[in-house]
């Protein structure tokens, strides 16, 4: 069975490069505990899902994001 | 032949401000490339971190974008390594906001990468 396609938030919101110094649009792609979240639930299509994966990693090395949300010890 | 790069500093956040930017002077004065104009300077200033970076909970974010040489990068790389102010640092190629040759009935998907 297929599922509905969804439609990818990012090229809709007319962005064509991801940015890695924008936290916020980044952490609306990761999950509670700061994964990322898989394209089959943001719906993101696949090119924008590899920037965005690039994008979250390079964040992370510059402590923008979290590697593990919630996270103490 | 020179390429865009974009560059994050994270400088100790107990630094003073002087001290941060005679340091980028250096560092910048290490990619000069003659003809090119100044790097383009954007202080963030003092931000939390998401984790502890060597026990600082805030660091102090500057971003620049220059044009230099590729073969001036190894230098420039292991000045700021060798800083003990710059708790961390991150060069990429600067992809974001590439004019985009504007041809007629060409489709938008085959300009990229």
């Amino acid at each position: 069975m297929r599922r509905p396609q969804k439609t990818c938030a990012i090229c809709e919101s007319g962005v064509r490069v991801v940015d890695f110094k924008d936290e916020r649009t980044l952490s609306r792609f990761l999950t509670e505990r700061g994964k990322i979240l898989p394209s089959r639930l943001s719906g993101t299509c696949a090119r924008h899902q590899r920037q965005l994966s690039t994008a979250i990693k390079r964040a992370r090395e510059l402590a923008l994001l979290p590697y593990i949300k919630g996270f103490v010890g | 032949m020179t390429r865009q790069y974009e560059v994050v500093y994270i400088f100790d956040s107990a630094l003073e401000e002087a001290a941060i930017n005679e340091r980028l002077a250096r560092f910048h004065a290490l990619i000069q490339v003659p003809e090119a104009e100044a790097p383009q300077v954007n202080h963030w200033g003092k931000r939390s971190l998401a984790y502890p970076i060597k026990k600082h909970e805030t660091g102090y974010y500057v971003v620049a974008r220059f044009d230099a040489e590729p073969t001036a990068l190894p230098e420039f790389e292991r000045a700021i390594k060798l800083d003990e102010g710059v708790m961390r640092f991150l060069v990429v190629v600067n992809e974001g906001a590439q004019p985009v040759p504007v041809t007629a009935g060409k489709s938008d998907e085959e300009d990229d990468e």
